[in-house]
């Protein structure tokens, strides 16, 4: 028993300072940084859903789907359950004739929430799990108590899991800006050209070299495209 | 007679063998060759392939694939052709070659072994010295420029004489992010360089070569008497750190060599065709590296005293100016405000966040472009667009915008400054309806006409916010968390596995301290009671049933060869407790033994 006490209280004495040490995620920014996206010319901006959301709305609005479906795709992975955000994100791809993008059913229930509310359900699931081995040791009689905390611990983890599964590569998915730009076949400006992407298509960045990224389509074409003419979804440098 | 005819059917039979010899030999010699005209052409023109076979077989060949050039069958020709006074008939196959993009091309020839053909392709006249045609009628050429003559001073050649590269700078000491516009020069002697095999390249990696134009200049000049035709390429080089350093560029290429001896190529040139001195020449390529002789480089730092505090790195000599989409707009509706850095210097450093926050204003994050007025991007304007929203109806001013960079002329740090704005918000329309920015000169303006209908309106903004969008879980530091954890509790269930045994050697060695210290006190019932008590105890826990259910037969099944000792021990200790019999030393160190035994699970000796 001394031992699991002992297990039990470091556990949530790590908890707290690794806790301490992150940085809060619903802090309070400066009422201009909260309606701003940040860029690498924007140090002292932040993300928030609606920000990000109204800026691609003023993008929709001034005629610029690219920069409007990479702010609506960003807003998205912030408020995934966000109505709204789904609904604009969607209009502005049919009005530009895109193919509607489907939704399978792991990526419905991994919408449920936000990813970092996922984050904290997955650690609770360890903690819960890892808790339910540790009283079957020591109380293996109260089987009901033990196999009940595992079952929603490991249902917390796959949950996590899940949306790891269904948000993971859009960190590699990016969003065409310019209004045309060619794929080729090589990365160099002479390539020969293989095929036109349109402003606002999403593709996967898979591999880059210098002034160019390798890219896969929705169709499952590959290519070379020009750095310059993609946004990533998920930008590589954080805000501070 | 018979010597005699022994030795002709000898000269017979060697006869035959050398024809059959050569008859091989010339059966893997190439029997098809191919030419083109003209060599050099421009963008939209096409040059005309020929390939001829001399073993008609042309039905069946494949043409030619080269990244860059369209081929075309027009049709296949038979004639005779006359080699060496021996007529013979061929077949021509004719291909049209239609350049889509400009440089110089290999075409690989109709037989493995054959020679490839060069073809030059120019964007315009100028860059190759091509003549003029206009409907069909070749006008009179103009005069070739006088090739420009020089001596190969300080220039490094190939080991061959036959080519050379050259790196030019403007100058010998710059700063860390400094741009400097340099010049590649490659020259190669014609006929002897079949082609390029790949852009100059610089050694060392603490320089950056920025922006190498494709299209090198082309420039005829004679060196030693021997002309070469000399390409330029643009390029900009810009340090990483400072310090001295020694540059040479490389330049991959490939050569025609001689692999036959002199008299070979002698009597090759004794034979009249191109065709035939080529088979006897015996010339092959040889992929080359040549590299330019070292230029030496000194980089300054950049200075600390008087850096400002927005100075993001751009280093040269810009000019700054800035204006509004519109001057009058409705409150709520956005205006682009504009930025433009015009000039010459490293603009992939040029950067500014505009306006971060004003009064009355809602302001979003800059986007910039640039466009470059020479190949190299080292002069023209990079323009900063920043999307703001007024947020109440009156007259405005939008504050002027600064930018801050290090001249390398002056040598200090310089801040240019705009004037400020002023604009007229007139108030918001009662119905609220949307529309596209001010200014209107959009051209998606009806895809924004018809974007705005369709939207959901905009939310409220709210104060919560996070500084990257990566999700926390897939974050390392977060990552560090969930497995400390796992960590913790594996901890946890192997602690709980192994405490059982720790927690009963402690007990043990108590138990066994305690009933030693009855021996000392040479009390043998208690001893005998004592240590039944600590091994009905022990097994008991071990076995995990009550004490009281441990019988002799228990022991028995369980214990085996021990279970003699331990039923005597029980004995004993009822004897003791029921007679008071005594018990000697020799019976204390005995039995002390074998309970230490049972208590920590040992076998017996």
């Amino acid at each position: 028993m001394k031992s699991m006490r002992a297990a039990l209280i470091g556990a949530l004495a790590l908890l707290s300072a690794v806790a301490a040490a992150q940085p809060p995620a619903t802090a309070a920014p400066p009422a201009a940084a909260a309606a701003a996206p940040a860029t690498a010319s924007s140090p002292d901006a932040a993300y928030s859903a609606a920000g990000l959301y109204n800026l691609a709305n003023s993008y929709a609005r001034a005629g610029k789907p690219g920069m409007a479906v990479l702010d609506y795709e960003r807003a998205a992975l912030l408020a995934p359950n966000d109505a709204d955000i789904q609904a604009n994100l969607n209009f502005v791809r049919s009005s530009l004739h895109f193919p509607p993008q489907a939704q399978g059913g792991l990526a419905r229930i991994a919408r449920i929430t936000n990813p970092t509310a996922v984050a904290w359900i997955g650690v609770l699931g360890i903690l819960v799990a890892g808790a339910s081995l540790l009283v079957a040791k020591v109380l293996a009689r109260r089987r009901t108590v033990w196999v009940a905390g595992l079952c929603l611990g490991i249902a917390a983890i796959g949950f996590t899991v899940c949306n790891a599964i269904v948000l993971g590569p859009k960190i590699h998915e990016a969003v065409v800006i310019a209004s045309t730009t060619s794929v080729r076949a090589t990365p160099v400006p002479m390539g020969d050209p293989l095929l036109q992407l349109s402003e606002a298509e999403t593709v996967t960045i898979t591999a880059g070299h210098e002034d160019f990224v390798l890219v896969r389509t929705a169709t499952g074409r590959s290519g070379w495209v020009a750095r310059a003419d993609l946004a990533d979804v998920v930008p590589r440098r954080s805000v501070r | 007679m018979k010597a005699p005819c022994r030795y002709w059917s000898s000269v017979t039979a060697s006869i035959a063998v050398f024809i059959a010899l050569s008859t091989s030999a010339m059966a893997d010699a190439p029997l098809a060759y191919e030419t083109i005209q003209p060599s050099k052409i421009v963008m939209g023109e096409s040059a005309i392939l020929r390939v001829t076979s001399l073993d008609s077989e042309l039905q069946n060949m494949k043409l030619p694939e080269v990244s860059g050039l369209a081929f075309e069958v027009l049709g296949h020709t038979r004639q005779m052709e006359f080699i060496g006074g021996t007529a013979s008939e061929s077949s021509s196959i004719v291909i049209r070659v239609t350049p889509q993009i400009a440089g110089i091309f290999s075409i690989p020839g109709p037989t493995p072994k054959s020679q490839p053909l060069i073809l030059e392709v120019n964007t315009d006249r100028n860059s190759g010295n091509l003549p003029l045609t206009l409907n069909g009628k070749a006008p009179r050429p103009p005069e070739p420029p006088e090739p420009k003559k020089g001596n190969s001073a300080g220039i490094h050649f190939a080991a061959d004489g036959s080519a050379f590269v050259q790196l030019k700078m403007p100058k010998r000491a710059v700063y860390v992010g400094e741009s400097v516009p340099v010049d590649i020069e490659v020259g190669v002697e014609p006929g002897l360089v079949t082609s390029l095999n790949g852009l100059p390249t610089i050694k060392g990696g603490d320089f950056t070569l920025n922006n190498l134009s494709r299209q090198p200049e082309r420039q005829e000049q004679i060196l030693d008497g021997k002309p070469f035709l000399k390409m330029i390429w643009h390029s900009v080089l810009a340090a990483v750190k400072p310090g001295d350093f020694s540059l040479t560029v490389d330049t991959p290429l490939t050569v025609k060599i001689s692999n036959r001896p002199s008299e070979d190529a002698a009597f090759a040139n004794l034979l009249g065709g191109p065709f035939l001195q080529n088979f006897y020449n015996g010339i092959v390529p040889k992929e080359i590296t040549i590299t330019s002789s070292p230029s030496e480089l000194h980089v300054l730092a950049l200075p600390t005293n008087g850096r400002p505090a927005d100075f993001s790195g751009a280093v040269g000599a810009f000019k700054i100016s800035s204006d509004v989409s519109a001057v009058q707009m409705t409150a709520g509706d956005p205006v682009t405000l504009k930025m433009h850095v015009s000039g010459a210097g490293n603009f992939d450093r040029v950067d500014s966040p505009m306006l971060d926050h004003i009064d009355q204003w809602k302001t979003y994050p800059p986007r910039s472009s640039f466009s470059s007025t020479d190949p190299t991007g080292y002069k023209g304007e990079k323009t900063f667009e920043q999307p703001l929203i007024a947020a109440q109806p009156g007259e405005q001013t939008i504050p002027g915008l600064s930018f801050s960079y290090f001249d390398p002329e002056t040598r200090r740090y310089e801040r240019a400054q705009t004037a400020p704005i002023k604009v007229t918000i007139d108030a918001s329309r009662a119905d609220g309806s949307l529309k596209a920015p001010a200014g209107g000169a959009s051209p998606d303006t009806r895809l924004a006409s018809r974007t705005s209908k369709g939207l959901r309106p905009d939310h409220p903004l709210t104060a919560d916010s996070t500084t990257t969008l990566i999700p926390l879980y897939l974050q390392p530091r977060f990552l560090a968390l969930p497995a400390a954890l796992a960590l913790l509790l594996a901890g946890g269930l192997i602690g709980l596995r192994r405490a059982p045994k720790r927690v009963a050697s402690k007990a043990t060695e108590r138990m066994l301290a305690q009933l030693s210290a009855v021996a000392r006190s040479g009390d043998s019932s208690t001893f005998l009671v004592t240590a039944r008590q600590l091994l009905l105890q022990t097994l008991a826990q071990r076995w995990r049933i009550p004490p009281e259910e441990i019988t002799p037969a228990e022991l028995d099944a369980r214990l085996g060869h021990d279970a003699e000792d331990i039923g005597r021990l029980f004995a004993l200790a009822d004897e003791a407790k029921y007679s008071g019999r005594a018990a000697d030393g020799a019976d204390f160190a005995q039995w002390l033994q074998i309970v230490s035994r049972q208590l920590n699970y040992e076998a017996p000796p």
